[in-house]
Formats: structure tokens, sequence, C-alpha cells
């Protein structure tokens, strides 16, 4: 991100909580799951589609549907606002394979502000890196999160 | 000469465009505008040249700012290093009527933008702020308005006496000059532009008559 | 281009139209989404418990809509990696209200192979409700 504009408080964020990993799940990837997912989102290839297919995988979208075991660091403090989703990211690295055991670890990635009608928009983005079994960099999986309240100072 | 008014490239959080991009797209599709103005969230981009760019397409790219204040988000033309040192671009709670001041004191020109947007308009704040001193010019047509907002732009400009301008707004490249500005004469550069908009001859020219989409 | 598929680097002209397609954004199909990948809560699978969270109906997921904008990428290439794609979510996408999802290309790198894609979903309107740019490899073959 270029130059954003941070606050005070919020640069007090981003130096306490950027880049400090917080959550670390494991997900054993269901090819059902991903091929049903594959079929609702309009994929026509066969290699998302069939389990048969010999290069059967997971569309690289489906990295966003992983959903960590917690999406904030425990100690981030309340901002008092509800949190909307704004918007998604996938860097892809590697194929996801049916049955294939990924390790995903969460950091903040970014937090940056707007103005909103009721105070600032807090926008904190979330980036899970997966991993597979033998450690190889499978996909990053950014989550912007919009939280349309103003941070008490 | 028409030039959009409001775009953002990479250099905003929120744009994926790249300038190059925004030439080689205007060129191939054969967009109706001479050139654009960049003008990025919240900070201005005294960096970046891009007379090559500029001469290779023959497009006008000129450099403004979108600064954030109590009424919504506002266009800045013609910011100086004497400007930019008056307040603080990267603030998400300017006054509006003191960037106004500043820009008049150093021949730039404030531009309120999508101001019938909730939230970040103008005119979602008229009702609590009042109407603001100064303005004399804003955004009446902006390519990213939904739900009537340009309708309601219109009608506080109707209302207030003030002129219009448009510009797309565009964050990626192929939304470049889906609004735009008309002027009477060429504006080759951000001085340029300014006494164009001072001298309040233009016209802002809406989504459904441009051919860009 | 409409209709076309590409299949090599070569193929693809700056500026070129992807096909677009209208996606399923029914009821039926976020509930299906909800019962096999999730975000099977009211304000996606029924209007009217949206509209009890202030929302004018259900809305599509942003996952899904995510979905939707790879699908068309890979409808007009087949073979294609997307090895990168942000999307912002605008507004809501509301569930039984048709939407176009459209991509042009805006940069083609013969030399890396890859393009990248403007990507929109839109309603019936015209007005754009997820934005965001992808990046796609292609064979240099």
């Amino acid at each position: 991100m270029a130059e954003a504009a941070v606050d005070e408080d919020v640069l007090a964020l981003r130096e306490r909580f950027l880049g400090r990993e917080f959550d670390e799940v494991t997900f054993v990837i269901n090819g059902d799951r991903f091929a049903e997912y594959a079929k609702v989102c309009g994929e026509t290839a066969p290699r998302f589609t069939d389990p048969a297919h010999p290069d059967f995988q997971a569309p690289p979208t489906f990295v966003s549907t992983l959903v960590g075991g917690r999406s904030m660091p425990p100690d981030f403090p309340n901002l008092g606002g509800m949190g909307m989703d704004a918007g998604k990211g996938v860097e892809w690295k590697a194929p996801v394979r049916a049955g294939a055991k990924l390790t995903g670890k969460s950091h903040l990635h970014d937090i940056y502000t707007k103005t909103g009608r009721s105070g600032r928009m807090v926008f904190l983005v979330t980036r899970m890196e997966l991993r597979d079994e033998n450690g190889v960099h499978v996909a990053n999986a950014d989550t912007r999160t919009v939280i349309r309240e103003r941070i008490k100072k | 000469m028409i030039l959009d008014l409001h775009t953002h490239s990479i250099k905003s959080d929120d744009g994926r465009a790249k300038v190059a991009n925004y030439c080689q797209w205007i060129r191939a599709r054969g967009v109706p505008i001479d050139g654009f103005v960049l003008t990025e969230h919240r900070q201005f981009d005294f960096a970046s040249d891009y007379g090559e760019l500029s001469r290779k397409h023959d497009l006008v790219i000129l450099k403004g700012a979108e600064v954030e204040t109590e009424y919504g988000h506002v266009l800045v033309f013609g910011v100086t290093e004497a400007l930019y040192g008056e307040f603080d671009f990267a603030s998400t709670r300017l006054p509006l009527e003191r960037v106004v001041e500043h820009c008049d004191a150093h021949g730039a020109v404030a531009v309120p933008c999508h101001p019938g947007r909730p939230r970040v308009g103008m005119s979602a704040h008229l009702a609590e702020h009042g109407v603001p001193k100064g303005v004399r010019i804003v955004e009446i047509h902006n390519g990213g308005s939904r739900d009537g907002e340009d309708e309601r732009a219109v009608a506080m400009a109707e209302e207030l006496g003030y002129l219009g301008v448009g510009g797309s707004d565009s964050h990626i490249v192929s939304h470049i000059g889906r609004c735009a500005t008309e002027f009477p004469a060429p504006v080759g550069s951000e001085g340029a532009l300014v006494e164009a908009l001072r001298a309040e001859e233009f016209r802002a020219i809406p989504k459904g008559e441009s051919t860009a989409g | 281009m409409s209709g076309k598929t590409v299949s090599a680097i070569a193929d693809v002209e700056f500026g070129a139209q992807l096909p677009s397609f209208t996606p399923d954004t029914s009821i039926a199909a976020t509930r299906r989404f909800g019962r096999h990948v999730g975000w099977n809560t009211p304000r996606f699978t029924d209007h009217e418990g949206a509209r009890k969270e202030g929302l004018p109906g259900a809305i599509v997921p942003g996952v899904m809509s995510q979905g939707f904008l790879g699908a068309m990428i890979h409808r007009w290439a087949p073979d294609a990696e997307i090895v990168a794609i942000d999307t912002v979510f605008r507004a809501p996408v509301l569930v039984d209200r048709p939407h176009t999802i459209t991509g042009v290309v805006t940069d083609v790198d013969e030399d890396a192979g890859t393009v990248e894609i403007d990507i929109t979903v839109a309603n019936e309107a015209g007005e754009t409700r997820v934005f965001g740019t992808a990046t796609a490899r292609l064979s240099k073959d």
C-alpha cells in the first residue's frame, strides 16, 4: 500500500500488531466441498468440478473460504463497531488438492483509515499464509474488514 | 478539451490501476477524453513524473489530491508545496472551510466530490454542519455513483448555486472516462486547470453521455 | 471475442473483453453455498432474516462473488492459472436480482506470460457492486 493515511492511534496499532502471528489452524481439504463451491460459482472446467479429473484441484479463490480460529489478535482493542467484509484477495502459488493438509497462519497485514459519516472507518487486512505438509507455501488469503466506528482515543 | 478530473492509481490504497495502463486503455478503446487528473487519496504525489507517458500517448496527465473533511471527500486541484505545508493531507478529519481558505490563498481549488453519497458526500452532512463557506464547485457526476447519488448531487448544486464538474472516480483501468469535464480551451497544466475552473466555464459530462462505459 | 476461449498469451490482445456471464444469484444458490461451503446464515439465505438485520434483502456472500469472478476467467481461458485476484466489495450483491460479471484485459506481459484483468460485478442498473483485478498466467506456447 502506498503512503496510506494513518492517524497516530492507528500508527500505534500498526507498530504493535502488524506482522505478528496470532492464529494457526489446520485444514484438511475436502474435494467435495471445493467441487461444490466451484459449481455454485459457475466454474465449468472439469479440473475444478470433477473429482475424477487427473488434475482435480480447488479454484484459486476457494482458499478465501478457509476461516481461521480467530480473525483478530486476542489482545486487539475493541474499536466499537461491527466489522464488515470489505474485500478478499488471494495470491495463488501452487494447486490445492483434495485431501491436502494445510496449515494457515494469520497475521494483520495492514491497518489504515478513511472517513465515514459517523467517524472513521478503520480497515484491517488479515493475511492467512497457507502451507502444505511439506512446508510449501500454496497461497495467501487476505480479508479486508472495515469497522465503521471511531476509535476511542 | 475533455478531462476526467477524478482518478486513482495504485498510489491510492484502494486503487488497482497503473497509470501506463490508463493511457494504453484510453488510446486502445478510444475513450473520448484528452487527459485525466490523478487524485490520490489523502496524499499528493510529488515524486511521480508522467511526462514521458503523457508525450507517448498524447494525453494530459495532471495531479491533484482527494482529501477528507467533516463534509466528506474533497478534490484539491493546483496543489503546491506551499499548500501541502498548510494542512495534513493524510488527516481524515480536515475542516472543509479551512481547506477551501488555504486553497484560495495558494492558487488552488477545492471541489467536494460525490456529494450525493451517504457518509462520504457533502449533502449527508449539511443538516449537521450547515452550508460551508467558500465552496463554488462540486462534482455532480461521478462514475462510481449509485442509488440516485448523482441526482442528489445535482439537486444540491442547483439549490446552493454551485457549479458542477464530472470525474470517473476510477480505481481500475477500465472505468476511466466514465464521467468527465469539458473545458472550452486546452488545459495543459495544474495551473491552467485551476484557471479554467476559476473561469467557471466548463461542463460536467455524465456517464450516459460518455462512450466510455 | 465473446464466446471464444483462449489458451496462449499470444491469443490475448490488450483491451479484450472476456465473455460475460450471468451468475446464479438465486436464493437456491446461496442456500446451496451455505449448505456445502459455509455462510449459512439468514443474511445470505433468507430475505426476511436479512431484512431484520437492516439489509434490503439477502445478499450474496463476498467469497461467492469472488468465486463468480474466478469462474469467468476460467470460462474465457480454461487452462489459465489465476495467480492473484483482489476484490473490493463496494456494495451488497442482492440475492434474486440479476447481476452481470464482466472482465477486460488491461495489461499483457508476453515475457511473463501474464495478463491483468479488470473484473466487476454490476447490478441491473449498471452499478458496480464488486470490482477488482486479477492476474492470470497463460501458456507462452
